[in-house]
């Protein structure tokens, strides 16, 4: 504790990282809170990743929407632990999260990040935060195995208490991107990569 | 002391022969207990399916298992590991949870989806097709469903093995949740089917254990614990329940007969030597079964101990009828023209079962005719050789004298028993509830809660009724298969109307050869394919050549011979479909599993417009048609017997009126123990009818004895007294029976001990020989 104040008091204080927890809390936002995002999808199986813009929308603890408006249509949506899909005009398909813990304990974990819920959070992954208060991330590893499978690990990136970037990197070597706020509007190339999307997220210039 | 060290040579001499006897039953005898060798041969189709059907059927083979006591993540682990287990367990032909692993499917038979699936019954490897799938595919991998797709992806772009895994899924299975199957109340479900038959709980149990011993050995199983039903589970129990009820009734009442005799006859070395003649009739029988059949059912063991309960009587009449200072020998020859006449008469009445022609009831005579000569004749040749020199002599006993006077000034009138034999037939004529009892599952049933517990788990599993099958018939696999997809769209309209809630038909399974190459002819060429990939994929991200497995399966797939039944039965996925095609001489046979069936009528008109083709099986009514047959071949065996037994006594008395005494009090007495159980509502079932045959036996003897003319006023005390001996054993054994919650124990028990009461007043109003 007395170490922790000398260090925060001696003139390498801008060296430390800022606490995980705490920038969770301040992500905070009171339900319904909507933004708009863009997706980056990277995947082995692609020669060029999967751009999707649209809303999503944090609408309390456990529930979470999000629409797909480019380049089809898409409104998934969760909420009493049932996922449900509806694409264009097809009628909607719903499945209940049971069936597939891992992502039931993935879309907890987001859930739980939008709603500054550190306690939920730090009980489902492992938190490290780095950088500094105003330009920051956090990566979270899972610590159920069945979901460390599946994910490998999620790095939030954010400036101050606003989050800006949700990197979820795949136990296969896929990756995507989720861009939101004051990024959500960025224009990329078709065959953007990994690199400038990562440039992107952390705020520098590529 | 020379005549008493020659008597214990003499009684060791004879353990010896017991104990020789016993160990060549011991290493010669095979007990079964398959129910069916205790049924008679079944006679019209739905019998004969019925026999075969009866435990080997796909429903009855099945176990439901449900794991209960832990997480979910615990549980469904325990689950997987259980099926794991089960799959290289040879008590099991199968075992499910749900789980589809597409990997089961290996390089051999994906290839095959394309036959298998009805995909390409309604749409065509088209680019128009294709590019609506591929798109799909797209906005999958954008979805949170990617990581489970993406390892398929390449291959299987269509998801043909996920729809041949819905389709293949029970009709109506529970939910899943971390891929296994779980019930609404958090336990994990699971299916295995036993190779055993359902109704052979030695079997039966030998896989139970197994099983439990798999669970119990699965690592990490905290609080989790195992819970089991299912039919092959319940023949289990009940065999349990009425093997332990047995013993414990066979403990008290052995504790009573010995405290009786004791007071009887005061002498231990009495009471040892008089259960010689039985032992050595018991275990004749056995070593007369060895010889002649090599095995016997466990059922005709059992009703055969009941029924040579009748040689207890041999050596309690020489042990009351000896008189003071009279020579064993000596007494017993006295005795054997009686006895001689009692075991003849009752061994020749069993000749009559021998006739059954059912593989059981053969056993059982050949058993208790061997059983019941080998006790009559050690009784006359070798008990009176060991009996003790010193004895008492019963005459005297104290109570006895007053008691036989007592019963001479008894008023006998004539028209008594005419008048309880109109009485006894007219109450018959009123009597409540069916008169015999055809539902073989009415004499085993089980504790409410276990029977609600199968129902909910039946429920939860969409597991199959066990009542109705749908059976299709046809020259060969194929033709049953190729009826099977002619039948599905009309059981499909019957499932939404609400009908029924699922069939299984076969053809879900495996599509006949002419589907299959219908399907072959729809898959278009490599270059073809290629073409509608490229175009389909034309404006889409995916990576170049990414489906080029997909191209070599679906090329793969055109050359392929159809799979037959035979060949589908090798795959990961053929125990299912083995076990619903079955061969008969003139053809072949499918077997549909139906659950949820609400409207008979609607499914007997569905079959009724397939002109014979398929056909409704009602199991339960078949069950009951085979144990009404059954039933009157004991009784037409009866009948004989009592001819027979007619006969005999006629013959050995010589005289029509003297055997009128003996048997015309065991008829009336027969009558009214019938009378009575029917007016207290009891339908009468086989054991009901095995136990009136015991009891008919015992009334001979106390007619026979009491009917025997005698001036000695001693000679009357002694036949009193042997034969209230007997009546009380007897109502002691088979009272104690009575109270018994098995419904099996019960019906015997009750018969018998009415049997004897009846039997012994009526013998007293009607055969005793009046000392004028």
């Amino acid at each position: 504790m007395l170490a922790a104040t000398l260090l925060a008091a001696s003139p390498t204080s801008r060296a430390t990282p800022p606490d995980a927890a705490h920038l969770v809390v301040q992500l905070k936002r009171a339900p319904p809170a909507r933004t708009a995002y863009t997706e980056v999808r990277f995947s082995g199986l692609l020669d060029r990743p999967l751009i999707l813009r649209g809303e999503m929308e944090y609408l309390g603890p456990g529930k979470l929407a999000k629409r797909v408006d480019k380049p089809y249509r898409e409104q998934t949506s969760v909420e009493n632990g049932t996922a449900t899909m509806q694409r264009g005009d097809k009628p909607a398909r719903s499945l209940p999260l049971a069936q597939i813990p891992e992502l039931e304990s993935f879309l907890r974990g987001f859930s739980a990040l939008l709603g500054g819920d550190a306690q939920t959070l730090t009980r489902d992954f492992t938190l490290d935060a780095s950088g500094n208060d105003a330009r920051w991330q956090i990566v979270l590893k899972p610590r159920d195995a069945r979901l460390a499978r599946r994910v490998e690990s999620i790095r939030v990136d954010g400036a101050a208490s606003e989050p800006l970037c949700f990197r979820t990197h795949e136990a296969d070597g896929d990756d995507s991107a989720l861009l939101v706020g004051p990024l959500a509007a960025t224009t990329l190339p078709p065959r953007v990569s990994t690199m400038q999307v990562d440039a992107l997220c952390r705020g520098v210039k590529p | 002391m020379r005549v008493e060290s020659h008597r214990f040579a003499f009684v060791a001499l004879w353990l010896l022969a017991l104990a020789a006897l016993a160990a060549f039953a011991w290493h010669a005898l095979r007990i079964t207990t398959d129910l069916r060798s205790f049924m008679p041969p079944p006679q019209t189709p739905d019998q004969k399916l019925l026999m075969e059907q009866i435990g080997e059927g796909p429903g009855s083979r099945l176990l439901l298992l449900a794991i209960e006591g832990g997480d979910e993540a615990t549980l469904a682990s325990l689950s997987r590991g259980l099926v794991e287990k089960l799959h290289a367990d040879a008590h099991f032909e199968q075992a499910f949870n749900g789980a589809f692993d597409p990997s089961a499917l290996d390089e051999h038979w994906l290839p095959y989806r394309w036959l298998l699936s009805p995909t390409l019954d309604t749409h065509a490897l088209d680019a128009a097709y294709l590019s609506d799938q591929l798109a799909q595919r797209v906005e999958d991998l954008a979805s949170p469903a990617a990581t489970l797709l993406k390892p398929w992806l390449a291959r299987d772009p269509t998801l043909e093995t996920l729809a041949l895994a819905q389709r293949w899924s029970p009709p109506k299975a529970p939910a899943l949740r971390d891929g296994v199957w779980f019930s609404s109340d958090g336990a994990a479900l699971l299916l295995a089917q036993t190779h055993a038959p359902g109704f052979d709980p030695a079997a039966q149990r030998e896989a139970i254990d197994a099983l439990q011993a798999t669970f119990d050995a699965l690592p990490d199983r905290g609080e989790a614990h195992l819970v089991i039903s299912g039919p092959g589970w319940f023949s289990v129990r009940i065999d349990a329940q009425t093997r332990e009820e047995a013993d414990r009734i066979g403990a008290a009442s052995t504790i009573g007969f010995i405290l009786l005799l004791l007071v009887a006859y005061r002498s231990v070395p009495s009471l040892l030597l008089g259960g010689l003649p039985v032992a050595s009739g018991a275990l004749a029988g056995l070593a007369t079964l060895a010889l002649v059949f090599g095995q016997a059912h466990g059922i005709t063991l059992a009703f055969g101990f009941t029924l040579l309960g009748v040689a207890q009587e041999y050596p309690l009449r020489v042990l009351s009828h000896r008189r003071a200072g009279e020579d064993a020998l000596a007494s017993v020859r006295a005795l054997w023209p009686l006895l001689a006449t009692a075991i003849v008469s009752a061994a020749i009445a069993y000749l009559a079962f021998l006739a059954s022609g059912v593989p059981g009831l053969q056993q059982l005579a050949v058993f208790t005719i061997a059983g019941l000569l080998a006790a009559g004749l050690s009784t006359r040749y070798l008990l009176p050789r060991v009996l003790p020199a010193r004895f008492r002599d019963v005459a005297d006993t104290p109570g006895l004298a007053r008691a036989t006077r007592w019963l001479d000034t008894v008023p006998r009138p004539r028209w008594l028993p005419w008048l309880l034999a109109a009485l006894g037939v007219g109450v018959l004529g009123f009597a409540p509830g069916p008169t015999w009892q055809n539902d073989l599952a009415a004499l085993t049933p089980l504790p409410q809660d276990l029977l609600l517990r199968d129902a909910k788990l039946r429920g939860e599993l969409g597991a199959p009724d066990v009542r109705y099958l749908l059976v299709l018939h046809g020259d060969s696999p194929d033709a049953v298969l190729a009826r099977s997809e002619q039948i599905e769209p009309q059981f499909d309209k019957l499932v939404a109307q609400g009908a029924l809630d699922a069939v299984e038909l076969p053809s879900r399974y495996l599509p006949s050869l002419a589907t299959q190459r219908a399907r072959q002819a729809k898959l278009p060429d490599a270059p073809a394919l290629e073409a509608s990939m490229a175009e389909a994929s034309r404006d889409l991200p995916f990576r170049e050549g990414l489906f080029a497995p997909f191209v070599a399966d679906v090329q793969a797939a055109r050359s392929l011979a159809p799979l037959t039944a035979a060949e589908f039965a090798k795959s990961p996925f053929g125990a299912r479909l083995a076990s619903m095609l079955v061969q008969r001489d003139d053809g072949w046979l499918g077997l549909a599993t139906l659950s949820g069936v609400r409207d008979v009528a609607a499914l007997e008109r569905a079959v009724h417009a397939s002109n014979g083709a398929v056909s409704l099986l009602d199991l339960k009514a078949a069950s009951e048609s085979l144990v009404a047959a059954y039933r009157e071949r004991i009784l037409r065996a009866l009948g004989v017997a009592l001819v027979l037994l007619a006969l005999t006594v006629g013959i050995a008395l010589r005289s029509v009126r003297r055997a009128w005494h003996v048997l015309a009090p065991m008829t009336l007495a027969t009558l009214l123990v019938v009378v009575v159980e029917r007016a207290c509502g009891i339908s009468l079932s086989l054991f009901h009818l095995v136990a009136v045959t015991l009891a008919a036996g015992l009334g001979l003897h106390y007619a026979l004895f009491f009917e025997r003319r005698s001036d000695d006023a001693a000679e009357a005390r002694r036949t009193l007294h042997a034969t209230l001996v007997c009546v009380i054993s007897a109502l002691l054994v088979f009272g104690l029976q009575a109270l018994s919650s098995m419904p099996v124990l019960r019906a015997i028990g009750l018969t018998v001990a009415l049997g004897v009461g009846f039997h012994f007043c009526l013998s007293i109003l009607m055969a005793r020989a009046r000392r004028e």
